[in-house]
């Protein structure tokens, strides 16, 4: 069990080698540089920069060299534990991120909250109770979610929030406590903020786990097993919680490995339309002025998580499924 | 949303036919009073405060904000008269209609560290010299004038004597020397000279002459370097504007505060240490944040507000510089209000609905023409008014020509065929396109600048080539040769390789959607056998493609281009930073004949001659020859005007009714900065 850690482990920091070449050739893709990007955007914004500028912007950049130079020198920083400079923010990217971390890990967390607490117990519902009215409703709306592209919603519930509810446009907090130092009236603002976020996120997804928990049960519950334990007069609540709802729990383990990059960037498109501050919008604005140790390291970070995420679940699934953690040793 | 908007398009075709009328009333600005009609209410006239220059006339005694009384009371700040310049060295401004009251915050949207330009706009007093609220006269700001020697070799700047940084320490000449030789001359920090201080590749010298003059000199005769200083340029645009996000411009800067980052005044190994600490991974970087108002809050400036909470977290807010140079006409300090909070919005369509929603008091920025009808439906409820400001550049959609594509032999061969280029203008149906994309509020025309523009060749040139025609399009192309046609009606080429088939490369996520528009003249090019292929490309591939020579045509704006001196670019392909008209003739042009390729049109020759000349030339000869080289574009047509003079960019405003002194019409134009010219220190919470 142990060389299976270490084996896991090794491979992982390969990965992570492998993840660092390949996005920051991703970035070098297409074609033009940041300073390309900057005269760009500051000519569709009607001002300017001047030839002498921008070649300076170059030079100062290390824009200029060769790509192999400015990957070791991107890896030098990275060993000595910086990132480099975020160049359309003029600033570490450390510090870049790091603002932003929080926020995007509250709502992912209170998006993925939403989603388990609804999708498990109607998944589990519609298992025992396969075909009924409350079923087929379930299933009807999750049907729907799944099918609204979460940025249409977004758009619609905040329409419908301004128009009706004469509600703030898009954002985490009011206006008045943007800048605030964090305090409960803050947090209690945030809170209230939130949910439009989190529902927002969470509905694609609810569709989606209710129809795998649904489907998992229904197999396990025709298992010979489950009528046993009917048969030994277990009562109806234990026998169905105690090992088929376990069972049926690994596709959700497994898939722990998607949810830490998710936690930390966030869904890109939904937070741009809500305006949240959150790591995805950040990383699209980096991609698009080609801000290449930003998105580099945002794609890093997210390549680090998916890495460390799958290690987590090849554990936890090796804990809660005793057929794995047998089947290895 | 889609289909609440599309409910307005209704009220909008009905407000369409106003604005359309009213528009073209107010830019020749005519006599007789407009009806009244929702258009003229929307432009209306151009107006702005009066800067006062007679020093007879400045006030004697001085009152200050609330706020700022507080404080000399508590003995934290030095009384009013110790932070103004001497009386007569001050900035006195007129306000437009009533001296303003104290207080209040300016809430605005901004999307981001990449708008810097949003809040150096509302602050660009800090440029040496400026334009006035029309655009077209050069005034004193920094200095309090200017004056050229009879030679034309140099110009010499008044400081104001008595003026203070923002953290009250004496602004004198030496900061313009620290910048000239510490940083300007430090090719650690400034590895190119600028253009702008040169003249005819030669590089000019700063001299100081006593501790409030400072004196240009050039080998040469440049008369036009005092517009060079009034302009958005790299050495003119104020230090604020130009330093940092830019880089090192502005000519000026706080010598006290930026010694600290510099080796020179400590060592190579103390700098770079300090900047590792703070995560920096070189002392340059360090310095470029430190040098950036809008980044670093103990930057000293000399702009009307100073940043408080810096623009990389969510709120960008300023705070009033106690120390500012400014006074009303009754002796006031200005500006007025007290604080600018700007919020940030990740897309422009969150920063538009929450303008709708009320939420800010003055927005130009990042507001559509598009959504001009909704702006309007919910002006009550939003309790604001809303201005259109129409651009003086000629075509908001230019359909630049790649003169120097050499990809297709035989569509390059068309492309430098003037006839051909003239077809194609003709066969364009620019009234169609003003109502569909323009709301009816642009001016249909040619590249040309609008007419009361200083280079405006006269108002003939806006419409010359400019108007429907096919039956002499049709001629113009059978006359080059494109006499074949396929069963569809479209042209063929000549060299028996099927279709003729033009490439226009659009971008998307503009303020003018140059997609629909393309696919528009597409429709209205069929009718003269020309087969059009509309490519949408992401911007950075389509500029990357323009450096490259490898785009036949692109749809970009003419911006600036009225001031074709200041901002040649998108007139001339003369700049080698952005040239849609010819990346090789651009760098030919700019390395003097080292680089590129030199251009075979011997009109394009003569235009670049009377460009290069008018830097070192008199006012008069510099106005013929820009009106020359107008004549010349519009006729050659090395790009092709649509719709401009239009507010598609910035011009649509969104002012709350309790804000005071705000122009019916501000000029929207790069060199005045707007809504710069408008003087924000004046604008004020009724």
């Amino acid at each position: 069990m142990v060389t299976y850690i270490v084996r896991r482990l090794m491979l992982a920091v390969l990965t992570v080698w492998a993840i660092s070449v390949l996005s920051f050739m991703i970035i070098h893709l297409p074609p033009g540089d940041y300073v390309t990007s900057y005269i760009a955007s500051m000519s569709a914004s009607g001002s300017a920069v001047s030839e002498g500028e921008a070649q300076a912007l170059r030079e100062q950049l290390g824009l200029d060299k060769p790509i192999t130079v400015q990957y070791a020198k991107w890896m030098g920083l990275i060993l000595q534990g910086n990132f480099g400079m975020a160049m359309e923010w003029g600033r570490p990217v450390s510090d870049v991120i790091g603002d932003r971390l929080t926020l995007t890990m509250v709502i992912s967390v209170a998006a993925i909250i939403f989603t388990w607490g609804i999708a498990l117990p109607i998944g589990i519902y519609s298992a025992v109770y396969p075909y009924s009215f409350l079923d087929y409703a379930f299933t009807f709306i999750g049907f729907i979610g799944l099918a609204i592209p979460g940025f249409l919603l977004a758009l619609v519930v905040m329409y419908v929030g301004f128009a009706w509810f004469g509600a703030n446009v898009g954002g985490l907090f009011s206006p008045d406590f943007i800048e605030a130092p964090w305090s409960m009236e803050k947090v209690w603002d945030l809170t209230k903020h939130l949910p439009i976020p989190a529902i927002v996120l969470g509905v694609a997804g609810t569709a989606q786990l209710i129809r795998i928990m649904r489907s998992n049960l229904l197999d396990e519950l025709r298992k010979p097993y489950v009528m046993t334990a009917r048969a030994r007069g277990l009562p109806e609540y234990r026998v169905i919680m105690r090992y088929p709802v376990r069972v049926a729990l690994n596709p959700f383990v497994s898939t722990i490995g998607y949810l830490l990059p998710y936690v930390v960037s966030g869904s890109i498109i939904v937070s741009l339309v809500l305006s949240l501050p959150t790591v995805g919008p950040l990383l699209l604005k980096a991609l698009i002025a080609q801000d290449m140790f930003l998105a580099g390291t945002i794609i890093l970070l997210l390549g680090v998580m998916t890495v460390i995420g799958t290690f987590i679940s090849d554990l936890l699934l090796m804990w809660v499924d005793p057929r794995i953690r047998f089947g290895r040793e | 949303m889609k289909s609440m908007r599309s409910a307005f398009v209704p009220a909008g075709l009905a407000l369409i036919a106003a604005l359309a009328m009213g528009s073209g009333a107010a830019v020749a600005q005519s006599a007789t009073p407009a009806p009244a009609k929702i258009g003229s209410s929307l432009i209306g006239k151009l107006e702005g405060p009066e800067i006062i220059l007679d020093a007879k006339a400045f006030p004697k005694t001085f009152k200050e904000a609330p706020i700022l009384a507080e404080q000399v009371k508590a003995g934290k700040l030095p009384a009013i008269d110790k932070r103004l310049p001497e009386p007569s060295q001050l900035f006195v401004v007129k306000p437009l209609r009533e001296t303003g009251k104290y207080g209040g915050n300016w809430r605005r949207a901004f999307t981001g560290p990449a708008d810097h330009e949003n809040g150096n706009r509302i602050n660009s007093l800090d440029k040496i010299l400026t334009f006035d609220y029309t655009g077209t006269r050069i005034i004193p700001s920094l200095a309090r004038d200017w004056k050229v020697s009879d030679d034309g070799k140099t110009t010499t700047i008044f400081l104001r004597k008595g003026s203070k940084w923002s953290d009250g320490k004496p602004f004198t000449a030496d900061d313009f020397m620290f910048w000239y030789q510490e940083i300007y001359l430090n090719k650690n920090i400034n590895p190119t000279p600028f253009f702008e201080f040169q003249i005819n590749g030669k590089d000019g010298v700063m001299k100081k002459v006593d501790d409030y003059t400072v004196a240009f000199e050039f080998p040469e005769p440049y008369p036009f370097f005092v517009s060079q200083l009034a302009g958005s340029t790299a050495i003119g645009g104020g230090f604020a504007t130009r330093g940092g996000f830019q880089n090192f411009g502005g000519a000026y800067a706080p010598a006290h505060y930026l010694k600290q980052f510099l080796p020179k005044f400590s060592s190579e190994e103390a700098v770079t240490k300090k900047a590792k600490d703070l995560g920096f991974d070189s002392w340059v970087s360090l310095l470029k944040n430190r040098y950036s108002w809008a980044l670093n809050n103990e930057l000293p400036v000399m702009t009307p507000w100073k940043t408080v909470s810096p623009i990389n977290t969510p709120t960008w807010s300023m705070e009033r510089n106690p120390y500012f140079w400014a006074v009303d006409t009754a002796g006031n300090q200005l500006p007025y209000i007290d604080r600018i909070t700007m919020t940030l919005a990740e897309n422009t369509e969150v920063a538009n609905l929450r303008a709708i929603a009320g939420e800010y008091d003055i927005q130009e920025r990042h507001m559509g023409l598009a959504k001009l009808p909704v702006f309007l439906e919910n002006a009550k409820k939003g309790n604001y008014t809303v201005h259109l400001d129409p651009a003086l550049n000629g075509s908001d959609a230019t359909l630049h020509i790649g003169n120097a594509y050499e990809g297709d032999p035989e569509i390059a061969k068309f492309l430098k065929n003037k006839d051909f280029r003239h077809a194609l203008s003709l066969g364009i149906d620019r009234d169609q396109l003003n109502e569909a994309f323009w709301l009816g509020v642009g001016t249909a025309g040619s590249i040309a600048p609008a007419p009361d523009t200083l280079y405006s060749p006269g108002p003939e040139w806006n419409k010359k080539y400019a108007t429907l025609d096919l039956k002499q399009a049709n001629e113009l192309l059978d006359k080059v040769g494109l006499t074949k046609k396929d069963g569809e009606g479209y042209r063929l080429r000549t060299d028996g390789k099927g279709r003729l088939r033009l490439e226009l490369v659009t971008v998307g996520g503009q303020f003018v959607p140059y997609t629909p528009v393309g696919e528009m003249i597409k429709q209205q090019w069929k009718k003269i056998g020309i087969d059009l292929d509309v490519k949408e490309l992401e911007r950075n591939l389509a500029f990357t493609r323009d450096n490259g020579n490898e785009n036949q045509m692109i749809t970009w704006a003419n911006d600036g281009s009225e001031m074709i001196y200041l901002f040649p670019r998108h007139a001339l392909p003369v700049d080698a930073a952005e040239a849609h008209m010819g990346m090789a003739y651009a760098k030919w042009y700019a390395s003097r004949g080292a680089a590129g390729k030199k251009p075979e049109d011997p009109e394009m020759l003569r235009a670049f001659d009377l460009f290069r000349e008018a830097f070192g030339a008199s006012e008069e000869n510099r106005v013929k020859n820009g009106k020359e080289i107008w004549r010349i574009a519009v006729e050659q047509m090395w790009s092709i005007g649509t719709v401009g003079q239009s507010p598609a960019v910035m011009g649509v405003r969104i002012v709350k009714n309790n804000m005071g002194n705000v122009p019916d019409r501000q000029v929207n134009a790069q060199h005045a900065r707007t809504p710069h010219s408008s003087m924000p220190i004046t604008f004020y919470f009724k």
